[in-house]
């Protein structure tokens, strides 16, 4: 290969990538919104070292679990040119079913997994209905959502299910802290890892992402789009399924009316860390960091006095800013990408 | 009129153009040649405003111009017409028409007057559809004069033609060449790039051709040159190598085999039968069922009676299982069905045998993906490296690149579709040494195409479609541009 090729600084255009340092090599497009987070985080630290604290960090992390959960399973969809706008009312109705399931008896343990279960049964349900009804998965989730918060309320009587074994380990453990950290910001951590892993690495991500890039050139290439379709949008249902566990362990109650806006909440984060709408690329770490950004802020409004009620406002700020800072970065990394 | 002198670009270290200039008068259709990243789209780009250059001037009537977009050149009268087509299906041929809105009446957009203004241009093109079709429903032949027309709606003074003709059958490019003729001969300067050189023979006043980003002939008059001149002014020197009649190997075991098929409004009770080792050619006007047989192959359309074959007694019932049962499809149209092309090569390069298939298991290796792409950059001479972004790579680049993802999964059918579009004579000839191997070594080679050379070129025998059936077979030596052309037209030249 010619020399001229290779030794440009584009980043992702050329170079052999064992020639980069390892961190470029582990975090590559992800490096803007970390970048991103630490800025924002260290700003506000400046003007208020009570929000460094360890316990308040840790403590923000662990209320992004839920929905950073849910946008690193809506990676997939979205990197094929997908959308699931139901992982709200999937994450609501199986904590309400976990819920009635342990209410009623049923051993933690053994509700866990069925809470999983059903999650990735109702996802590969969007997926097999988008599929084999030919309808965009947008409009198909858009009655999911519905239909699925809507069982969570009628099962529930409206009412949230309390009086859970609450000394049970299913609580104590996944609910509580282990080596200081709560559990859950372990196993998020955990998961997102592994879901970077099978969107980047594994056969069924590298043909999520080439759906995505191409539909038709897949279909012709022979590709199962039909499977990785229902395959994708059953993660996506996976994860909301794990939020609601752990959602679950830690506020020992099933709640019908909890992660309304979650799906959008979860888009947005996918979309700050760098997961087009437009398919065939995205990154699940960036997806994770995204959802941390927003609740910084979301925080750190709240540090600075800022009435509560004009958070939802600040969110919409700071999409739309993280967003066009990322379009202009790009831009001007790589100047000639942009008018192609 | 229009004058580029001394341009120079620079893309990343790659030198795209480095001195290069044209200068196209009043009343000429002045041709601009060389092979795919010689830099022809390259000095285009810079003359219609979407590029700038590093160096060097453009001049439109003696006035230096620097063009802020490609919508400033329009206003100073430079249209182009661009090799890839760029309608809007969803909308009709008149909204495509006026891309920008169009006049306007009451502060609304005028549809009586959009009608008015376009109906005599799309009469002189000899485009006969109807104002209000959507654009999806037209031939690609009309839809690349839609493009022509929408260009001279603009009143350009200087119309940019990239090659124009390169997706249009026969019959549809000579009505093209004859049409560009005639704007020439009005006052309009006509800038007309093509692979076809017989074209630039028949059409062009004078030729410019680019070698390696630099101009090797400037303005010549094309009395002065010949096929073969230019092709050694692009190639520098060297011959292109002689396209030798391929020995008929020995009939490999493999075959594919149609029976009686029929496809409601396309083919109608066709049988045949491609034997491994030959190459089979299928052609047709357009409609003529030729590519209904392609489809029904590729498993994209299940034939309402009578049934396909492939090696193995495989039966295609959809996309997936043809490419599962060995069947190749390499397309012309390698943006829409061939290529991912914001990704990486190598991601393209193995995606049929590491997606399609599936044949490396849950977790390919990266490395292992690299290098099998490295090998197939190699074999087929792809000038870019496995990391480098698909859209990068030069038109014949990609078309190889198209290839390289079925070589890697090793199909024993190949169903080539229009395989060369819009690809550079060495290329081409690159391109085609591979099919005759891939046949010599009892492959089923089956290949449509819009250029008839290509077809006796490569083909060993063609069957001419009409009306949805096989009307004739030219076997061998009967085999000639001539033979397929009288063949495809038989019948239809008294309605003409």
């Amino acid at each position: 290969m010619p020399a001229a090729l290779t030794d440009s600084a584009g980043d992702q255009r050329t170079g052999d990538p064992a020639g980069r340092p390892l961190y470029r090599r582990l975090v590559r497009d992800e490096f803007g919104v970390i970048a991103v987070l630490v800025v924002i985080v260290v700003g506000v630290g400046l003007f208020h070292p009570d929000f460094l604290r360890t316990g308040n960090l840790l403590s923000i992390t662990h209320n992004t679990v839920y929905v950073g959960l849910m946008a690193g399973g809506i990676v997939f969809p979205l990197a094929m040119r997908e959308v699931d706008l139901s992982v709200g009312g999937m994450y609501a109705l199986c904590m309400v079913v976990g819920a009635v399931l342990i209410r009623d008896g049923l051993g933690t343990w053994i509700t866990l997994p069925a809470m999983l279960a059903l999650a990735a049964l109702l996802g590969a349900l969007n997926g097999v209905v988008t599929t084999y009804m030919r309808l965009p998965s947008f409009i198909v989730t858009l009655a999911t959502a519905m239909l699925f918060r809507g069982a969570g309320l009628a099962l529930a009587d409206g009412k949230q299910i309390t009086d859970l074994p609450q000394n049970d380990s299913f609580f104590t453990f996944l609910g509580g802290n282990s080596g200081g950290v709560p559990t859950a910001v372990w196993f998020f951590v955990v998961l997102i890892a592994a879901l970077t892993v099978m969107f980047t690495r594994t056969r069924f991500g590298a043909r999520v992402r080439a759906i995505g890039s191409n539909p038709e050139a897949a279909e012709f290439s022979g590709l199962p789009v039909a499977r990785t379709r229902i395959a994708a949008l059953s993660l996506s249902g996976l994860m909301a399924g794990a939020a609601a566990v752990f959602s679950l362990a830690f506020f020992m109650a099933g709640d019908p009316t909890v992660g309304q806006g979650y799906e959008l909440t979860a888009i947005a984060g996918a979309i700050i860390g760098g997961t087009p709408l437009a398919g065939g690329r995205g990154s699940v770490v960036g997806a994770a960091v995204g959802c941390l950004i927003l609740s910084v802020v979301a925080s750190a409004l709240a540090f600075f006095q800022v009435p509560i009620n004009w958070t939802t406002f600040a969110t919409g700020g700071v999409i739309l800013v993280a967003v066009g800072a990322d379009t202009l970065l790009r831009r001007f990394r790589n100047p000639r990408s942009a008018g192609a | 009129m229009l004058t580029a002198a001394g341009l120079v670009k620079h893309y990343g270290g790659v030198a795209a153009l480095d001195a290069a200039g044209i200068t196209v008068e009043r009343g000429e259709v002045h041709a601009l040649v060389g092979e795919n990243g010689a830099g022809k789209s390259t000095l285009v780009k810079i003359i219609s405003g979407a590029v700038r250059p590093d160096e060097g001037t453009v001049e439109l009537d003696g006035r230096t111009v620097a063009f802020a977009n490609t919508r400033r050149a329009a206003e100073q009268g430079i249209a182009i017409v661009s090799q890839e087509l760029m309608t809007f299906g969803d909308l009709t041929v008149l909204e495509n028409l006026y891309p920008l809105g169009g006049p306007r009446r009451f502060g609304l957009v005028s549809a009586r007057e959009m009608r008015r203004r376009a109906e005599p241009v799309l009469a002189d093109l000899g485009l006969n559809v109807d104002p209000s079709a959507r654009v999806e429903t037209l031939s690609l032949a009309d839809r690349q004069l839609l493009e022509i027309s929408r260009a001279l709606l603009q009143n350009p003074r200087v119309l940019i033609l990239d090659e124009p003709t390169s997706a249009l059958p026969r019959a549809a490019a000579d009505r093209l060449a004859k049409t560009t003729r005639r704007l020439a001969d009005r006052g309009l300067a006509v800038l007309y790039i093509s692979h076809f050189l017989e074209e630039v023979m028949r059409i062009a006043q004078r030729v410019t051709i680019l070698r390696d980003g630099r101009t090797v002939l400037v303005g010549e008059e094309i009395s002065q040159v010949s096929v073969d001149s230019m092709v050694s002014a692009m190639l520098g020197g060297t011959a292109p190598p002689a396209a030798a009649r391929r020995e008929r190997a020995v009939r490999g075991a493999a075959s594919v085999a149609l029976t009686g098929i029929s496809v409601p409004g396309r083919l109608r009770d066709v049988s045949l039968t491609a034997a491994g080792g030959e190459v089979v050619g299928l052609a047709g006007l357009q409609g003529a069922g030729h590519l209904a047989v392609l489809d029904a192959v590729c498993g994209r359309t299940r034939p309402a009676t009578g049934s396909v074959r492939l090696p193995g007694g495989a039966v295609p019932r959809s996309a997936r299982q043809a490419v599962a049962a060995g069947v190749a499809y390499v397309s012309g149209d390698r943006k829409g069905r061939g290529l991912m092309l914001d990704q990486p090569l190598w991601e393209n390069v193995t995606a049929v045998r590491r997606l399609g298939l599936g044949r490396d298991g849950p977790l390919p290796s990266r490395r292992h993906m690299v290098d099998r792409t490295a090998d197939l950059i190699r074999r087929l001479r792809i000038r870019g490296g496995p990391y480098d972004l698909t859209t990068q790579l030069s038109g014949g680049n990609q078309q190889k690149a198209v290839l390289a993802k079925w070589l890697d999964a090793d199909p024993s059918v190949f169903v080539l579709d229009d395989p060369t579009r819009g690809v550079d004579i060495g290329a081409r000839a690159e391109m085609h040494e591979i099919v005759r191997d891939l046949a010599n070594g009892g492959k089923v080679v089956l290949i449509a195409s819009t250029d008839l050379t290509e077809l006796v070129d490569l083909c060993d025998r063609v069957l001419v479609f009409q009306r949805g059936r096989i009307t004739e077979e030219i076997d061998g030596p009967e085999l000639s541009e001539q033979a397929l052309s009288r063949a495809m037209n038989a019948g239809f030249a008294a309605s003409l």
